[in-house]
């Protein structure tokens, strides 16, 4: 059972660098006592995931489209295995299109975050994100709160 | 009219023909017999009259021989009784005539029987008178008495023969009476076969009348039907054939012929003729699907060309199905149409279609590039406009800063049009599922979408009670959005918004002007504002892809608002109005039909 405390582990899977340091500076700047880790594609995810020395993270900011092994594809097989059925998965994309927002939900993900276009909005959903009560989300999840909303 | 109905049933006029024709034979006969029975009367008569003048004639020649023996006895003369005297040749054939006429009257040839017997003795007394006459030692005594004797036979000879004469003559008025009597029989016996003739005449002649007036008109009849069956084959471009199967006969109809590119009749009807019209890739086909319907006499269908002599080429579908004549013969009949119109119009419309396909695949994908790979770098950009703006804005000069706030503006502007132009591509494609929906629930998510923006303006938004409608949510939500986004930004500087949106019966003047046959036909959703309005001269401008009214910098829209609004409405087979006054405000009339219209 992971529980909130201050060395959370946030893992973060994007291809793009600009977002990454972003998020980053983000965190940085939240000054939240956390472990962030930042993986620049989906087969780095899985093969990361699988490392014996890991410690699992706590919430896993998800980007959808990315070269090699797509978003989709890294949640369906995070979520084939239970070994990380504790995983928080945050989808983290720029696209807001219905089909995406109901594939991942389908796929299992938690939670679906839209990019934001404005620094301190993200800063605000990553504190959000971050300190959210999981297991109260999750038990009420539907599509509507499904799509996180700032 | 009955009887004509009668003349045209012919079983009824066979039956009185026959009937007719009988009593005709039945009245010939009798006159025939009649006819007989009164030659017989003429024949009798005739006979009657034959014997009267023999006797006559008889008497008269034994008077002659009386006489001229007188003549002799007083003058001597021999002269008087020269060898006809002796000779009774005339008598002999007078008695010979008699016998012969009255051979089938005993009673009468008994009558010449015993003449014959009174001559014989007259003419035994003439010899014995003459004799005395002759003798030079006669006594005349003895001649006188002769002579007596002789003059009484003569008289009871004349007496019997005038008997006999009387006797023809009362049977010769008697047969008279008869034969008058007869006559007249007769006659009305003619009379009436002529009249029944006549009649019979008549009535076949009628008859025979009133069936070729009935054949013409059946004929005309006949002809007419040809004549449009012709006519509607050549405008409907089709022409028809038949086969024989017991006697493998063919006919061709005139636009059959037609529409291999040949005059009607231009050869004999029949399977080897009409193939060499046929394009050559498609003869086998063509013969092997007839061949083989002749043998399963299935019903055939199958798409062909004929290529005419002009080298004209037809796309022909025809079809064929069997069916059997009035003498019990197979026939199959044929129809073939020309669909060469159609299917190149089908070929285009494919080709068009598979275009069509493309662009919209061509769309799809610009769609995409608009909605998210335009998006990514737009937000890229903001973000590190907000980065700059937080970090690094007030190193800035006066000037720096300003030409900052531009920068930060137009890319918010941007965002907005591709968010806009994602939105009015959703409100083209995608799947129009139509289901029950409250807006009342619609525009309470809304008021809550919206809540940050109604605060910032400090506008009032006032929504009555609103229908339940069968609509495609995400859309109607969006024209909601749209429309209130709308009266929100085009608010008057210096007065709170306040928007009303209510459901409103159709007016009688609405009726007119938008064609509404009934008001219960459609939802009426009115939204309002008090901002700035607009010319209504514009009213049907603003719904425009790209059009905008406001060109100050301080109404950021995208030109596209409005124009989804409409998109959605028309999807939603209804239709969107709009007043606007300058310096008043704007009232949007959304017409959306209820279910049925649907």
């Amino acid at each position: 059972m992971i529980t909130h405390q201050d060395s959370m582990h946030i893992l973060l899977v994007d291809d793009d660098e600009d977002d990454r340091a972003f998020f980053s500076e983000a965190i940085q700047e939240l000054k939240m006592n956390n472990k962030l880790t930042l993986l620049k594609d989906g087969n780095d995810l899985m093969d990361y995931l699988i490392l014996p020395e890991i410690k699992l993270p706590h919430v896993l900011f998800l980007d959808l489209n990315m070269p090699g092994k797509t978003g989709i594809e890294c949640l369906k097989e995070i979520r084939a295995d239970t070994r990380f059925k504790d995983v928080s998965i945050a989808i983290y994309s720029t696209s807001s299109s219905e089909k995406d927002i109901e594939d991942t939900f389908i796929g299992g993900a938690n939670i679906y975050i839209k990019k934001p276009n404005d620094f301190s909005k993200l800063k605000k959903v990553i504190k959000e994100v971050v300190n959210m009560n999981w297991q109260f989300h999750t038990s009420g999840l539907n599509i509507e709160t499904f799509f996180f909303s700032v | 009219m009955k009887i004509l109905g009668l003349y045209k049933n012919s079983q009824v006029f066979k039956i009185a023909l026959a009937i007719a024709i009988l009593v005709v034979c039945f009245i010939g006969s009798v006159f025939y017999s009649q006819m007989k029975k009164l030659d017989a009367t003429v024949a009798l008569i005739a006979n009657s009259n034959k014997t009267q003048l023999e006797l006559e004639k008889l008497l008269s020649v034994i008077s002659v021989y009386e006489t001229n023996l007188r003549s002799y006895i007083i003058t001597k003369d021999e002269s008087y009784i020269q060898d006809r005297f002796l000779s009774r040749g005339k008598i002999e054939e007078s008695i010979q005539n008699l016998k012969e006429l009255t051979a089938n009257d005993t009673l009468a040839n008994n009558d010449i029987n015993r003449l014959q017997i009174l001559i014989e003795n007259r003419f035994k007394l003439f010899r014995q008178t003459l004799l005395i006459a002759k003798s030079k030692n006669a006594v005349p005594l003895d001649l006188n008495e002769k002579l007596l004797e002789s003059s009484h036979v003569t008289q009871v000879m004349k007496a019997f023969v005038t008997k006999i004469i009387f006797s023809e003559s009362a049977k010769t008025k008697f047969q008279n009476d008869n034969h008058q009597f007869e006559l007249r029989d007769s006659i009305i016996t003619a009379f009436l076969l002529v009249l029944i003739s006549l009649l019979i005449l008549w009535l076949s002649f009628n008859k025979m009348n009133v069936d070729i007036a009935e054949l013409k008109k059946a004929n005309d009849k006949l002809k007419l039907l040809n004549e449009s069956y012709n006519t509607a084959e050549m405008t409907a471009n089709l022409g028809h054939w038949m086969v024989n199967l017991t006697s493998d006969t063919y006919s061709f109809s005139d636009n059959l012929f037609r529409l291999m590119g040949v005059a009607p009749n231009a050869f004999e009807p029949n399977l080897e003729n009409s193939v060499k019209y046929i394009h050559p890739d498609d003869v086998e086909q063509v013969t092997k699907l007839h061949m083989d319907s002749l043998v399963n006499r299935q019903y055939t269908s199958t798409i062909f060309r004929y290529l005419t002599a002009k080298g004209e080429l037809k796309y022909i579908m025809g079809v064929g199905s069997f069916t059997k004549n009035g003498a019990g013969d197979l026939i199959k009949i044929g129809v073939n149409y020309d669909i060469t119109s159609q299917y190149k119009k089908t070929l285009e419309l494919e080709k068009n279609n598979k275009e069509l396909q493309y662009i919209n695949k061509e769309l799809e994908a610009f769609n995409n590039i608009v909605s998210h790979d335009l998006q990514e770098p737009l937000r890229k950009i903001q973000m590190f406009i907000s980065r700059l703006e937080e970090k690094e804005f007030e190193v800035l000069s006066m000037q720096g800063k300003d030409y900052f706030s531009k920068v930060r503006a137009t890319a918010n502007r941007m965002q907005n049009l591709l968010i806009d132009l994602v939105d009015y591509s959703r409100t083209i494609k995608g799947d129009k599922v139509f289901s029950d929906t409250d807006l009342n629930a619609v525009l309470n998510e809304i008021m809550h979408d919206l809540s940050t923006n109604i605060e910032e303006k400090k506008a009032v938004v006032n929504v009555g009670n609103l229908p339940i409608i069968k609509a495609i949510p995400f859309q109607i939500k969006q024209l909601f959005i749209n429309l209130i986004s709308n009266a929100l930004k085009y608010s008057k500087e210096g007065t709170h918004p306040e928007i009303n949106i209510s459901s409103l019966t159709i007016t009688e003047k609405e009726m007119q002007d938008y064609k509404i046959s009934n008001k219960e036909d459609y939802y009426k959703i009115v939204v309002s504002d008090n901002g700035i309005g607009f010319k209504q001269e514009y009213a049907e401008k603003i719904f425009l892809l790209f059009k905008r009214l406001e060109t100050d910098a301080k109404y950021s829209g995208t030109g596209l608002g409005l124009a989804i609004c409409s998109r959605i409405v028309d999807n939603h087979k209804g239709f969107i109005k709009v007043k606007g006054e300058p310096g008043v405000g704007a009232e949007f009339y959304i017409f959306i039909p209820k279910g049925d219209l649907l």
